[in-house]
């Protein structure tokens, strides 16, 4: 046992201490932030169920206050969604027209259809990114086959990437993250920009061609990215060209940005996709000559100088 | 430390006897300021549609360890203030190390100038709160704009420093109750 004296330079020395560690902890999310978020996704993956335990009465009380305004504003409702409904019937005759259109060019075509994502879809458990971070953190349920990159929608829209996946949750980095960079393709001038979030609800666009503005009011969709290395070696999807992200608006002149179809304020169902294509490091080429591996020993050929090539050679 | 009205002890050394029960009782008590911050901490770190809760969080977990640390700093050691700054830690994910480091500066501050803090009054307390909180906060968001390499808006931190001094009124009065009552080991 410490004298009384040895205890009371011993807890002098604590605050000391805990100040080294704790300047050690900043150091070390500066240096190594995946092992720190590691650990907190673990973390916060045990305490899923706890989570979902404590939102509930509070989405209980949003379903019932989303009732109750429902109640009180019925007529108005109801004219609006018999409005709606006579003009989704139109838009329901085009899109079966465009969709038998669309099979016919295919058969015509012997087009072979890309193969069917799979998705997981999940609740948004809780916000897992800081004061400066926007992430959330979504329960996919065990068994997930999930990996970083893998891409997250809403119904509307694009709304990030995965970044970290646990045993039951994954990580979702949302497009307005600091750290967030999507390579996109715009489809009226038909340009390529990376979209980088900057924390506020606009991503902006940046690296797109300066003889080849981004227009006002254009849709910007994903472009395809490879997985770096493919899925199958890398641990890291890639990302599908196509999806829905937004449409161009410039807030200030010369600095479009993306207004976003996504939710980024408050998400909550979010589908998880897992395409397969885009993983591939490119098509198999018809014609194109396989590369052969080296061989492992090169046989010595004769050198033999200034030999006539014999008929039908060459 | 702020000097309170004691019960007067009629057969002075004479003590109740130190039970189990007893022990666990004041254990408890001594306990109750560190078991508030964590608990705080867990509820807002789930999504329950609040805005500001990650700000919250901080305010909560700051007011409470400087209050403690300044008027009973038995309840808030520098072992509790440390075990407290790593869970909240692992229950956030904003730039690690911030939330520990800014709780042991609070400690650190209120336990060395408690006896001056409790001559004060109130008010110039809370200025050396806020002052403490603008200074942490500022400095959370220096580690963030380093971490991305990017100079990021200071005012989620300007709003963190404004919830943690609007809290602490509120806090400082439930403390001063609790530390008279539920929160006091003498009492158990």
């Amino acid at each position: 046992m410490l004298s009384i004296q040895g205890r009371q330079a011993l807890a002098k020395l604590m605050l000391p201490l805990f100040f080294v560690l704790s300047i050690g902890l900043v150091m070390l999310g500066l240096t190594r932030r995946p092992v720190v978020d590691r650990l907190r996704m673990d973390v916060a993956d045990a305490l899923s169920p706890a989570y979902r335990l404590m939102a509930a009465p509070g989405s209980a009380l949003a379903d019932l206050r989303r009732d109750l305004v429902g109640l009180t504003a019925l007529a108005g409702e109801n004219a609006r969604l018999r409005a709606e409904n006579a003009k989704l019937r139109r838009w329901y005759d085009v899109a079966v027209a465009l969709a038998n259109e669309n099979a016919q060019l295919k058969a015509n075509l012997h087009w072979i259809p890309d193969n069917a994502p799979s998705f997981v879809s999940g609740h948004v458990l809780r916000d897992a990114g800081g004061l400066y971070g926007r992430s959330v953190l979504l329960a996919v349920g065990e068994g997930h086959t999930l990996l970083p990159g893998d891409v997250a929608l809403d119904a509307a829209g694009l709304l990030g990437r995965v970044t970290e996946t646990g045993d039951r949750t994954v990580r979702i980095l949302l497009i307005n993250d600091e750290a967030s960079r999507i390579p996109v393709m715009l489809t009226a001038s038909h340009g390529n920009a990376i979209m980088a979030g900057d924390g506020s609800p606009y991503p902006r666009l940046i690296y797109y061609a300066q003889d080849n503005r981004p227009v006002e009011g254009e849709r910007v969709i994903t472009a395809e990215q490879p997985a770096p290395g493919g899925r199958a070696h890398g641990g890291f999807a890639g990302m599908p060209g196509g999806l829905v992200v937004g449409t161009v608006h410039y807030l200030h002149p010369g600095s479009p940005v993306v207004v976003p179809e996504a939710s980024l304020d408050h998400p909550d169902i979010i589908r998880v996709f897992n395409y397969m294509n885009a993983d591939h490091d490119g098509p198999q080429a018809p014609g194109r000559v396989p590369l052969t591996p080296p061989m492992p020993v090169a046989p010595a050929l004769p050198f033999i100088p200034f030999q006539k090539p014999m008929r039908g050679q060459g | 430390m702020v000097t309170h009205r004691l019960n007067p002890e009629i057969h002075p050394g004479i003590a109740p006897r130190p039970t189990l029960r007893r022990r666990l009782d004041m254990a408890m008590r001594a306990l109750m300021p560190s078991l508030f911050v964590v608990v705080s901490m867990v509820i807002l770190s789930a999504d329950l549609g609040l805005p500001g809760q990650a700000e919250l969080s901080f305010a909560l977990a700051t007011g409470t360890v400087f209050f403690w640390s300044a008027h009973r700093p038995a309840s808030m050691t520098a072992v509790m203030t440390f075990c407290i700054g790593l869970i909240g830690e692992l229950l956030g994910f904003g730039p690690p190390g911030v939330l520990l480091f800014s709780l042991l500066v609070m400690h650190g501050v209120a336990h060395l100038w408690r006896y001056g803090l409790s001559r004060i009054s109130f008010l110039f307390a809370w200025a050396l709160l806020g002052a403490l909180s603008l200074v942490l906060s500022l400095f959370g968001w220096a580690i963030a704009c380093i971490g991305s390499l990017t100079f990021l808006s200071p005012v989620p931190s300007l709003f963190q420093m404004a919830v943690t001094i609007g809290v602490y009124p509120t806090l400082s009065a439930l403390f001063s109750w609790a530390r008279r009552t539920v929160a006091d080991p003498e009492q158990a």
